[in-house]
């Protein structure tokens, strides 16, 4: 038996919205420690995680695991009939056939319920090591996603260097090159305009704009974003969530072709 | 995490009695709940249930086990999961003087809530079945076995499943019993004094069918009847009526077809179809006719058929269920071949069966074929084409459905430019299916 109730619908909403175009169909897993996600995207190139803790949820409860397989477009379907403030509760049986969602209106006394089918996805499940990155840069979310957006116009990948004095991003395409070269920065009045890079030795990557773009879908999830790299490894782009959750992508860089 | 956010305060524990709550809480459940069971009478002081090896499985089961009446198995009986059902178990005659204090409201009754509506039935359970793992061979393809005394046998026994020990120790009753019961299963040679005991398969044969013969002396329960007899042995009806003549002319040609086709079957059917086909050509533009056409079954089942059904799904049942794989595929195979007079002979039930399968298979071709198919084809062929392309439609339906319902950013990602990317996996190594925390 699973029965987790969120005190705010959006934040599935947005989870959902953001993996969306990523992986089509996933399995939820739940144990007594939360909800957990992780898929690939149709190439294999790239790899969401996801974990809602337990905390997260008011109240949680999580008798055996289980795994929720889920078409994704039909979650979207039925998420959009939530208002993003409403409670929303998830419950599911042992074995369960369907997903159960609640949407109760804190203001008004509608209460809304949907069924999901769920389906057996057979889904290979990559162990993650916990990785010591070469560089760690933190920075605004949406400045993130304005350097993938603007420097998408002009290339189909980035090359992301990391040097003492900052990170540069760099891109060169038919129509001419790009470069945004970020520092250090404290921002007092707001800590969540900081730019933070701790660096332990110098890295440079080269990635894919169209998938980096796509991960900031999520940059409405969190105010900051982690990224993390280290040469010969997949890039990992972190939006942390209220208590502890987070939701992390993975994209591997391209090797031997940098111009 | 954003290390750059503040981290958010700790939780202040909440006021003890902030929320005075109304509801009464329920006592929470137990979560080792006691179990339902249904337990024979008058058993013995000693009766237990012990661990024993099933004996078709090998994994360890429970049995309940009574000196005076042998061994128990359980049933595990269950309603179906959507059914929301409980037991509520209250003692019936609960004595006066609990009933008392009850009504005083000094105890609360000893009534109980199970949430779970399984009950267990024990059924007694012929102890030769338990000793059968024992005896069989340890391997299909080991076929010479040695004859051994009680006692070995029993060591044996004792070192699958521990609890043997402690029953025969405790019972030297039980081990007479089970020689008894070995007896009725195995070749014996006298040695001195001792006699020595080897597995018979044609004795145990013997003893199932018997066991067999037994269970299905009338009829099933009427579900088991219906779904293992009835189902079985319906017979399709190959013509389907139709009042409209102008369809009555492709059922004639229908049937010519089938008349084309049934030669390899039975001749009874195939000169029906004859008739049929002869009957729809004379007279086809005529309702009457048509309406009038045969719709008694193709085959009739002769009346020795259910019987031998219902003893063989007996059977089936019994080797499944009981006994050790390597056994029940000898016994299967030497059922077919045997020739005693006290095993049945099965083959007419099975040429029966085949010639069923063949009527079904061909009333299920002639329902499938659309009428505008050529029906110059052959059957067989046609059969297993129309299987082909319906798959194949439908996993082209299928995947174009998926393709409808992709989103522009899905598809815009499927043309990005992935090489010199390598796979996710060739970075992470594969964990085992069940996930990580």
């Amino acid at each position: 038996m699973l029965e987790a109730r969120l005190q705010q619908a959006n934040l599935l909403k947005k989870v959902v919205d953001a993996i969306k175009d990523l992986v089509q169909d996933c399995n939820f897993d739940c144990n007594d420690s939360g909800i957990a996600l992780q898929a690939m995207d149709n190439s294999h190139v790239a790899l969401v995680s996801m974990l809602l803790r337990s905390d997260a949820f008011e109240p949680f409860r999580c008798d055996r695991n289980i795994a929720l397989g889920i078409n994704l477009g039909s979650l979207t379907k039925v998420l959009r009939a939530a208002q993003s403030d409403d409670i929303l509760t998830l419950k599911a049986e042992d074995a369960p056939d369907v997903v159960n969602l609640t949407f109760e209106s804190p203001s008004t006394d509608r209460i809304s319920e949907y069924d999901i089918k769920l389906m057996d996805i057979d889904q290979e499940h990559l162990g993650i090591p916990e990785t010591e990155y070469a560089a760690t840069i933190t920075m605004p979310a949406v400045e993130f996603q304005r350097i993938c957006r603007d420097l998408s116009a002009l290339s189909e990948s980035v090359s992301i260097e990391c040097a003492k004095d900052g990170v540069a991003f760099k891109c060169t395409g038919d129509i001419g090159s790009g470069s945004i070269q970020l520092r250090s920065h404290t921002d007092v009045e707001k800590p969540s305009n900081n730019v933070e890079i701790d660096l332990a030795e110098p890295v440079a990557l080269t990635f894919s704009l169209k998938y980096l773009v796509n991960f900031c879908k999520a940059s409405g999830m969190s105010e900051s974003v982690k990224l993390c790299l280290s040469n010969e490894v997949p890039l990992l782009v972190e939006y942390g969530l209220q208590s502890n959750s987070y939701l992390r992508f993975y994209l591997a860089p391209k090797i031997g072709e940098e111009e | 995490m954003a290390r750059t956010r503040s981290k958010p305060a700790p939780k202040a524990p909440p006021p003890a009695e902030s929320t005075p709550s109304t509801i009464k809480a329920l006592p929470p459940s137990v979560s080792n709940a006691p179990k339902l069971f249904v337990l024979p009478k008058d058993t013995s002081e000693d009766t237990r249930i012990v661990t024993l090896d099933n004996p078709a499985t090998g994994t360890p089961s429970r049995y309940l086990f009574c000196v005076e009446k042998g061994f128990y198995e359980f049933t595990r009986i269950v309603a179906p999961r959507k059914a929301c059902k409980s037991w509520l178990i209250t003692s019936e005659g609960a004595d006066v003087e609990e009933k008392e204090r009850e009504k005083e409201g000094l105890q609360l009754g000893s009534g109980y809530v199970s949430k779970s509506p399984d009950l267990f039935i024990a059924t007694p359970v012929d102890i030769l079945f338990l000793i059968l793992p024992a005896l069989a061979p340890k391997t299909a393809k080991e076929t010479k076995q040695h004859f051994l005394c009680l006692d070995d046998h029993l060591d044996t026994l004792t070192s699958l499943s521990p609890h043997w020990k402690g029953l025969l120790k405790q019972f030297p009753k039980l081990k007479q019993r089970v020689e008894t019961r070995m007896q009725a299963i195995c070749d014996t040679v006298d040695a001195g004094d001792e006699t020595m005991y080897r597995i018979s398969q044609e004795k145990l044969l013997g003893t199932l069918v018997k066991k067999a013969e037994r269970m299905s002396a009338g009829t099933f329960p009427a579900s088991l009847e219906e779904k293992f007899i009835k189902s079985a042995l319906e017979v399709p009806i190959m013509n389907i009526k139709r009042e409209d003549s102008g369809i009555s002319e492709i059922s004639t040609t229908t049937s010519i077809v089938l008349e084309d086709a049934a030669t390899p079957s039975t001749t009874t059917e195939s000169q029906l179809s004859v008739t049929t086909s002869q009957d729809s050509q004379t007279t086809a533009t005529t309702v009457s006719s048509d309406s009038e056409a045969p719709s008694k079954p193709a085959l009739a089942t002769p009346p020795e058929i259910p019987h031998l059904l219902r003893l063989r799904t007996s059977f089936t049942y019994l080797t499944t269920t009981y006994l050790p794989p390597t056994l029940r595929t000898h016994l299967t195979a030497l059922l077919s071949v045997s020739t005693s007079t006290s095993i049945p002979n099965f083959a007419p039930l099975t040429t029966h069966l085949a010639a069923l399968a063949v009527l079904k298979a061909e009333a299920l071709s002639l329902r499938s074929i659309s009428d505008n198919i050529s029906h110059k084809r052959n059957f067989e062929e046609d059969e297993e084409r129309i299987a082909e392309r319906e798959e194949k439609k439908r996993k082209k339906d299928e995947d174009e459905k998926k393709k409808k319902n992709e989103s522009r950013a899905v598809k815009q990602l499927k043309k990005v430019d992935t090489s010199g990317m390598k796979k996710m996996s060739s970075f992470f190594t594969k964990a085992a299916p069940k996930k990580k925390a």
